[in-house]
């Protein structure tokens, strides 16, 4: 379906996920149909096409949130670094911590800011709040919130804006220092201003980590993203270097989307 | 619109009207009717007495008689000794019986110097006898016959006024009383109240939102839970009586572990406890649904384990839900009797005890109503007491929802 060798050889950094002929059931209906893909590490991948194409599915199957779901069921494999994190082995917990995720709308805890990003090294167990304070604080400036929240880091995280809270939930996901933060549409909930910082945000950080992103808007995949790959119907039509697949598509349902024939 | 439309419109509105009218009204005629009876009698000396009168015998230290004069402010049907100092007053107790209330005790009569006279520990402890208290009876030396005689009703004399004629008449000095405390007070009933709300909580609180958190967060979503949560909700439909005998035969045998043989509050505790799983369940699973999924998700790509989410995220922010849940547990607890009467027992308890049975107020009610004298005024002097705990409960659960609704709209 797509040519995957060109784009292997084109990055000497190495794959952090690599998807082999992967099904996904949610019941009866079939969300991905033998998807095979390979995520670069170190790179911006964004996942697009319109509702309902399984964008969001696969993006769910690498920190396996699918799991919550209830009558879904997934054949294939999806490995990261080398291991099928859908061996019976895996430790569902640890990969979580690895594979950090962004969701649509900014859900922070109703605790205080402090708490939001500490959450995740607690649960591991750390309690030692020289480590906290330093790893809250390092987040939190990698996430470019620190000046605006280090007066208040003991405040209720819902005071925030929504662009701040967005920002609050990538913070948190950073404090574990994971290898992937996968965000699926980070921006369909907040205005241009807050948009344009998240997206600066990406960019900055994807010098550290390995981000997939799914996005409705298709100036945010061409902006921000470094490999691009279509969805349409649970079938993965066209991946490739993003300003390949904007500028010359190998498929003409990629064409016909990206052109806004339909969406 | 027709005039027939017109007409049947209006018929309808007025049938509704009319209807929130009758329930209004009898719920105002309710209350108005408590509270006409029950008022005079609530006081703060019957919230905070024993309910059965003790009886106290003692012996008067300097029984010589002096001269006293009659205070101005005594009621005109207190009868008063001129030679002992001393005011008694016809009255009914709370068991419609004929008795006679100190009403009036002059600060140095002979009855203010006095010593227990009941053989035991405490004979010759000094005694301070108060007024409102109900004199049995009087002994004192008779001039008549040379020797001691009792007067009151354990002389001959039925009244107030005969008794002091005759201790005016006929005594050469006094020597000793018998009498009873008022009694007819709730404080026993209001105690074990408590306690029972504080073990019916301990018991059915921990297990109810330990059921619901596995119910709505934990169990698989198939026909099993369903059938399980099902089941849990049709015990709320079995009439409380049944619970009772339920836990007079089944629970009876738990208790029997600890030692405790009889009715008792913790056997009551525990049959309240199975009541109000339902209850409680039922509001947890309803607090938990309010929590955001969100959150969860949240939660879990932090890499928290399921129970990590439940204890630090989706249970702190159900406490106002679970909050609501023990606020109508503590109205059920104090409004239920059918249940208690089998497991606590019927008899008033003024000291309870965990191992002891007891009434709450809602049984101390029945209690009096059903013996051979009714004695409705306590009874509802009782129900204002119950019907004003309960208002506050109701209130506290309005604000509390409230805030819970709120809460996830900022």
């Amino acid at each position: 379906m797509q040519d995957t060798t060109a784009f292997l050889a084109a990055d000497p950094a190495g794959n952090i996920f690599e998807v082999a002929d992967l099904d996904v059931y949610y019941d009866k209906f079939q969300a991905l149909k033998k998807v095979t893909i390979d995520i670069p590490a170190n790179e911006v991948t964004a996942f697009i096409g319109p509702s309902g194409c399984g964008k969001s599915t696969l993006l769910r199957c690498f920190n396996r949130m699918n799991d919550l779901i209830e009558g879904c069921r997934i054949d294939g494999t999806i490995r990261m670094e080398g291991t099928d994190i859908y061996d019976r082995q895996t430790d569902v917990v640890k990969l979580r911590t690895e594979v950090g995720m962004v969701f649509q709308a900014p859900n922070p805890f109703p605790m205080s800011i402090f708490d939001n990003v500490a959450y995740g090294l607690r649960c591991q167990g750390i309690r030692d709040m020289k480590i906290l304070r330093r790893v809250v604080e390092e987040s939190l400036k990698k996430a470019a919130l620190w000046e605006e929240a280090k007066d208040h880091l003991h405040r209720n995280a819902l005071k925030l804006s929504g662009g701040q809270q967005q920002r609050l939930c990538i913070a948190r996901a950073i404090a574990l220092e994971p290898k992937v933060i996968l965000m699926d549409e980070p921006t369909s909930a907040l205005d241009p201003i807050a948009t344009a910082h998240i997206e600066d945000l990406i960019e900055d950080l994807k010098k550290q980590y390995t981000i997939i992103i799914v996005t409705h808007s298709m100036s945010q995949a061409a902006r921000i993203s470094d490999k691009t790959a279509f969805f349409l119907l649970g079938d993965l039509v066209e991946v490739g270097e993003t300003s390949e697949v904007f500028h010359v598509p190998r498929d003409t349902r990629t064409e016909d989307y990206i052109s806004g024939k339909f969406g | 619109m027709s005039s027939r439309r017109k007409f049947a419109d209006a018929v309808r509105t007025a049938v509704t009207w009319l209807s929130t009218s009758i329930s209004v009204f009898v719920l105002a005629a309710i209350f108005v009717f408590v509270f006409s009876r029950g008022w005079k009698t609530l006081n703060w000396e019957i919230l905070t007495s024993d309910y059965h009168p003790k009886n106290i015998m003692a012996n008067v230290v300097d029984g010589e008689p002096g001269q006293f004069a009659r205070p101005d402010d005594l009621p005109a049907d207190a009868v008063f000794s001129e030679r002992y100092g001393f005011a008694l007053t016809d009255a009914v107790d709370h068991q419609k019986e004929k008795q006679m209330v100190l009403t009036y005790i002059a600060d140095d009569s002979p009855l203010t110097a006095a010593v227990n006279a009941a053989s035991g520990p405490t004979r010759g402890d000094p005694i301070t006898i108060t007024e409102d208290v109900q004199i049995q009876r009087i002994d004192y030396m008779s001039i008549e016959r040379g020797r001691k005689s009792p007067a009151g009703f354990m002389g001959s004399q039925q009244t107030a006024a005969e008794t002091i004629e005759r201790l005016e008449a006929d005594g050469e000095s006094l020597i000793g009383f018998y009498y009873q405390s008022a009694g007819g007070g709730m404080m026993g009933s209001l105690l074990a109240t408590l306690m029972l709300i504080g073990l019916t909580l301990a018991i059915a609180l921990p297990l109810g939102v330990s059921a619901a958190v596995y119910l709505h967060e934990l169990a698989p979503k198939n026909r099993v839970t369903a059938i399980l949560r099902s089941l849990i909700e049709m015990l709320s439909g079995v009439p409380s009586i049944v619970f009772g005998l339920m836990g007079m035969t089944l629970l009876f045998s738990v208790t029997a572990l600890f030692g405790i043989t009889t009715q008792s509050i913790l056997l009551g505790a525990m049959t309240l406890a199975v009541i109000l799983f339902p209850v409680i369940i039922r509001q947890t699973e309803e607090a938990l649904l309010v929590v955001p999924d969100g959150l969860r998700m949240a939660s879990l790509s932090l890499g928290s384990s399921r129970t990590q989410m439940i204890f630090r995220v989706i249970l702190p922010n159900a406490v106002p839900g679970i909050l609501t849940a023990t606020l109508l547990s503590i109205s059920r607890v104090i409004g239920e009797s059918a249940a208690l009467i089998y497991t606590m027992g019927v008899a008033i308890n003024d000291k309870p005890e965990i191992g002891r049975g007891g009434t709450t107020l809602a049984v101390q009610i029945w209690t009096v109503m059903t013996g051979e004298q009714p004695n409705f005024e306590l009874a509802t002097a009782i129900s204002i007491v119950i019907l004003i705990i309960v208002l506050i409960l109701n209130v506290s659960v309005k604000l509390v929802s409230a805030r819970l609704n709120r809460k996830w709209r900022t």
